[in-house]
């Protein structure tokens, strides 16, 4: 068919072109009409109509105009190109660059689409083809600066860093003398710094200071400039001179910590593991006393030597260093304090450090040694600090007896209540610890800090809906209700998804896990627009660090958590199937296949038609709210046709949508033994042997001496063992392979898992948690040996803690093992003496705890002073003070969710 | 106690969790990313001993040629549990620098809460901000901003004592409209390298 148009319409395609650019998108759709009426098949404009009502999310009438306009024009360029930009804004990016390639085979030299292909590869880094089409790019249009730096950048991706260099400087030199103009210095400054660091990169060292010697004044970004001259004269072994420079920008910025580690590195006193020899000690302290002298308002240079001091020189330092901050009162000290505590030796010279200061405070009012009357507010202080030590080391009797001073020495101190939460948190009282986390967020409602802790707190406790009605009164967004996932606040679906595993809910637990995924899915998709947007902004250095970035996104923490979660929830479902789901398809397998078809047709159509409902109504509303609200553009979204996870629940094969995530974790997070463990569980219950095989040598590789690693070893090769002689082939190779890798297992070596169980149970003796390992295996293996191995668990002491404390002894006992020995007594044994007998040891141990009981669990112990009223106007309802130990059962061994939480970025 | 220092891309994450911690006006990466990929000088980090990251500032150069050449202060946030530190200090005034210093900013401008005492007053008394409008209904909840501005090229005292303001947390811009549409909008797409 011929494509050309008489003149009359030709123009009114130009206008659809025009107005899908401009994003006018009806003017465009009346152009295309018009076109229509008179030539009703003619390619292009099917195509470009398709495209606008794309953007007016009409989208199955998209693809089908899209498609029927290239089937009319297939020979046409615009048609596939228009398929290609479909495929793209749905994120269908293989497809996208399948209709490119179609769109470049007939018109090879178009640079809009060689263009658009380049942003593809980009994204895919399909590295070679991007080289091959940013070069066609540049031989097309040499002029264009983004030509050359396009084409260095897709060099330097797929590792080619001096031919990167190259190409800069080609592109250099096609430059006048007098470059850069007033508005182009930062661009150019950066890409110089960029091509400084290309240098530096390929190990041309001296070539880079060349480099940064000759172009010094071009570079406005001097900070950055600085620091790379020294980081290249320190690799350089050129010391002096970057002392002298780290020097001059601690001057500027004496906070930053990474200076007097460089400082530390060019006097050759630096070491990874932070061991130094009693001289290297004595030169650091020379050291640390002249940068104090040049750098008096450093914070830093008072508190690194704390790391490398020992013994009475600690003392004496963590003593000067504690003093001001105590009587400035400044909350974080004990947080800033907190990683000398693994350090062996340290925690105990702060106990006795902390407990003189009190002591001398209390009685004197002054610091030991000191004439200075200090305010009364550095009693408070270090009551908290006090607190926090003992809290530290699990003493938490003491740690509460100190806050509950402290508090009732200052009431108003907001702080002291969220940290005394945090202390019943850890002593094992969830509800005690949110209602403690309610009442500091009610003393100031305008803090969301608080708001965010208390709700940690009630996730913690299971109080899901408390906490959602909570957090909603800083998220409501417009006429939305809660902007939490649109935000990607992942600490609170991780949160919330935990909670619900921990109460059974599967699919909200899903949910909530899967809400983390995608929000990983959708940071992918972000760097797409500045594919573009880098190289004309010359933001090299931060847009290839971005894409280095983005390579390694799913081994973030949120991202790894999120997947074990939904792989853990499909494994719950595939172990019991949720009811509802079990009887559909029971009532399904009664049908003969022709009906249970039509039956399955029936509820899609349903569901269908649900949809579109949905839809309308949304509609409706988002275009009332529009009008409503001037200016402000919302977006139409998509409605969420399950809520409360129930759809993700009846997934017809939970284990093969465990395995794509657990893929995910395998690519991201090979060093975490979670992983394995998962990896593990997943394919035994797949039966797939091999795969099981792998994940139990991963985990003996990574640490063979963890009670994990060792249950999966002995259960894996106890599964093998019972299995039945292999008869087909592919079991026979199956044998052959583990009967080859057999002897490797060191751990094996000739011997029966009876004995294995027991080495490891000898090696490990001390350890509660190796014994309960050894104990379930000696029961998997011998059932008979039941009362032997319930008495090794019952044997174990709970011995004192190497470095004991000043008051009372510390015991070596963690809560959470304790709770997952209980749980192994109580299911896995189903010996209810016993585990009522390890219920009432650890309550001893444990007095704050819920789960065991203890004799200071009770809720309401800890809420009943400060005026715990509810705080009406915000419309929270206050934890039921009542609540104790009802739902200490639902806990789930996730004890320290918060903490871990908090550790990645917050509080 | 704790390092002030230029962010890095894998700072992003933990400078959303921090913002999603302590202030009410919330964006999505992408808008994290738009602030690293267009001024990665501009963007500072508080870190503490363990390496988390405990307080931030995004900031930005406004890029409309009607007006002189002046940054802005997107977010500010420091946690509440890391106050009395003078980290919202350090950190502005490291922003604030590099602004000067590689973009020739002749002032920087903020938005903040009228209710919002605390940070207001870090930035008039120690920070030297005047108010220079004030934005009706400027944020979501229908609260006013005052829109501030501080010059940049005049002589300024050399401070290094820490303040000590009241508020733990100081927060600015609204988000962007629709949700995390900003940085298409502002940025990238379809502009001429034909």
């Amino acid at each position: 068919m011929d494509s050309s148009l008489p003149p009359k319409e030709a123009n009114l395609f130009k206008v659809i072109v025009k107005s899908y650019e401009t994003k006018q998108y009806k003017k465009g759709l009346k152009a295309a009409d018009s076109i229509l009426k008179k030539f009703p098949e003619h390619g292009e404009t099917l195509s470009m109509k398709g495209l606008t009502l794309n953007c007016m999310d009409r989208k199955s009438e998209a693809y089908e105009l899209v498609r029927r306009g290239l089937k009319n024009d297939l020979k046409s360029h615009v048609c596939w190109h228009v398929y290609g930009l479909l495929y793209r804004s749905d994120r269908e990016y293989r497809e996208a660059i399948k209709c490119y390639r179609n769109a470049l085979r007939i018109d090879p030299d178009n640079i809009e689409i060689l263009r658009d292909l380049s942003l593809l590869q980009a994204q895919m880094r399909d590295l070679s083809g991007f080289v091959e089409t940013r070069q066609q790019l540049l031989t097309l249009k040499p002029n264009h600066r983004m030509n050359w730096i396009g084409f260095a950048v897709a060099h330097h991706l797929s590792s080619n860093s001096s031919k990167a260099i190259e190409v800069l400087e080609a592109y250099e030199g096609t430059l006048e003398d007098d470059y850069p103009p007033e508005n182009e210095r930062y661009e150019h400054g950066e890409m110089l710094l960029y091509k400084i660091s290309l240098f530096e990169e390929c190990g041309m060292l001296d070539r880079a200071l060349e480099e940064m010697h000759k172009m010094e004044s071009r570079i406005v970004d001097k900070l950055s400039f600085r620091e790379q001259r020294a980081s290249i004269l320190l690799k350089l072994g050129r010391f002096d001179e970057a002392e002298k420079i780290y020097r001059s920008l601690l001057f500027m910025n004496p906070d930053n910590y990474k200076y007097f580690i460089a400082v530390q590195k060019c006097v050759g006193l630096y070491s990874e593991n932070g061991q130094y020899s009693a001289d290297d000690v004595e030169r650091l302290i020379a050291l640390y006393k002249s940068l104090k002298e040049e750098y008096s308002w450093s914070s830093a240079v008072k508190r690194i030597p704390l790391d490398f001091l020992e013994g009475e020189k600690f003392q004496e330092a963590a003593d000067n260093y504690v003093r001001p901050l105590l009587t400035k009162g400044v909350p974080s000290l004990f947080s800033d304090l907190s990683p000398l505590y693994e350090h062996p030796g340290k925690a105990n010279i702060l106990e006795h450090l902390f407990l003189k200061l009190e002591d001398s405070i209390r009685t004197t009012g002054c610091f030991p040694g000191s004439a200075q009357m200090e305010p009364p507010s550095t009693l408070m202080w270090t009551l908290l600090l006090v607190s926090q030590h003992y809290d530290r080391r699990s003493q938490y009797d003491i740690a509460l007896d100190k806050i509950d001073e402290a508090i009732a020495h200052t009431p108003t101190v907001i702080d002291l209540y969220s940290i005394k939460g945090n202390i019943l948190q850890h002593a094992g009282n969830f509800s005690a610890a949110a209602a403690l986390a309610n009442e500091a967020r009610s003393m100031d409602l305008a803090d969301r800090y608080l708001n965010s802790e208390c709700v940690m707190q009630m996730l913690q406790a299971d109080q899901v809906g408390l906490a959602e009605k909570t957090a909603v009164l800083f998220t409501k967004d417009g006429d939305q209700h809660n902007n939490l996932h649109d935000m990607q606040c992942m600490w609170y679906e991780l949160a919330s998804g935990e909670s619900y595993y921990r109460q059974g809910d599967l699919g909200r637990a899903l949910k909530n896990f899967l809400a983390v995924e995608k929000h990983y899915t959708d940071m992918t998709e972000d760097q797409f627009d500045f594919h573009s947007y880098c190289l004309r902004k010359m933001t090299l250095r931060a847009y290839v660090a971005m894409l280095k970035f983005q390579d390694r996104l799913h081994a973030h923490e949120y991202f790894h958590k999120a997947a074990a979660g939904a792989i853990r929830c499909y494994m719950k479902l595939h172990d019991s199937p949720s009811k509802s789901s079990a009887e559909e398809n029971e009532e399904m397998s009664k049908l003969p296949p022709a009906q249970r078809k039509k039956l399955r047709q029936k509820q899609k159509k349903a569901e269908a038609r649900a949809k579109r409902e949905a839809e309308e109504k949304q509609e409706d509303e988002t275009s009332s709210s529009n009008s409503s609200k001037s200016g402000k553009k919302q977006q139409a979204r998509p409605v969420d046709l399950d809520p409360h996870g129930e759809k993700l629940v009846q997934v017809e094969d939970p284990l093969t949508e465990a395995t794509k995530y657990l893929k995910l974790l395998q690519n991201n997070s090979s060093d975490s033994l979670e992983t394995h463990i998962l990896s593990f569980e997943l394919n035994m219950r797949k039966k797939k042997v091999l795969l099981a095989f792998q994940a139990v040598k991963q985990l003996i590789k990574l640490d063979g001496n963890n009670p994990d690693s060792h249950r999966c070893l002995i259960r894996f090769f106890h599964k093998i063992n019972s299995l039945p002689a292999p008869v087909t082939d592919s079991e026979k190779l199956i044998w052959n392979v583990l009967e080859a890798e057999r002897p490797d297992l060191r751990q094996l070596h000739g011997n029966s898992l009876v004995e294995v169980n027991s080495n490891f149970l000898e090696k490990h003796n001390a350890s509660l948690t190796h014994r309960a390992a050894a104990a379930e295996m000696m029961y998997l293996l011998e059932p008979d040996k039941k009362l032997q191995a319930l008495k090794l668990i019952e044997d174990s002491t709970n011995n004192m803690a190497s470095g004991n404390g000043v008051v009372g002894p510390i015991k070596e006992w963690g809560l959470e093992d304790c709770i997952d020995v209980h749980k192994l007594l109580d299911t896995v044994f189903a010996d209810q003496d016993v585990a009522s007998r390890w219920k009432v040891r650890c309550a001893e141990y444990f007095p704050c705890s819920t789960y065991f009981e203890g004799v200071k669990s009770a809720t309401a112990a800890y809420i009943a002073d400060n005026g715990f009223e509810s705080t009406p106007e915000n419309g929270v309802v206050p934890n039921p003070q009542g609540k104790v130990s009802g739902d200490a059962c639902t806990l789930n061994g996730t004890l320290h969710i918060v903490d871990e939480l908090s550790n990645l970025s917050v509080r | 106690m704790v390092c002030i220092r230029q962010a890095t891309i894998d700072d992003l994450l933990a400078m959303q969790a921090c913002n999603l911690m302590c202030l009410p006006e919330n964006y999505q990466m992408k808008y994290y990313f738009y602030h690293m990929l267009s001024w990665p000088q501009l963007l500072f980090v508080a870190e503490d001993y363990g390496g988390r990251i405990v307080g931030y500032v995004l900031a930005k150069m406004e890029e409309d040629p009607s007006e002189p050449c002046h940054g802005h202060i997107t977010s500010l946030a420091v946690l509440r549990s890391h106050r009395k530190l003078g980290l919202a200090t350090k950190l502005m005034s490291a922003a604030q620098a590099a602004m000067d210093q590689v973009f020739g900013a002749e002032y920087v401008s903020l938005h903040v809460r009228r209710s919002n005492r605390a940070a207001f007053n870090l930035y008039t008394s120690t920070l030297g901000y005047q108010i220079h409008d004030i934005e009706a209904k400027y944020y979501a909840d229908g609260e006013d901003a005052y829109d501030m501005r501080k010059m940049l090229r005049q002589p300024q005292p050399k401070k290094h004592h820490h303040h000590h303001h009241g508020g733990g947390c100081c927060s600015h811009d609204a988000p962007p409209a629709a949700a995390g549409s900003s940085p298409t909008s502002t940025s990238p797409e379809k502009k001429a390298d034909t």
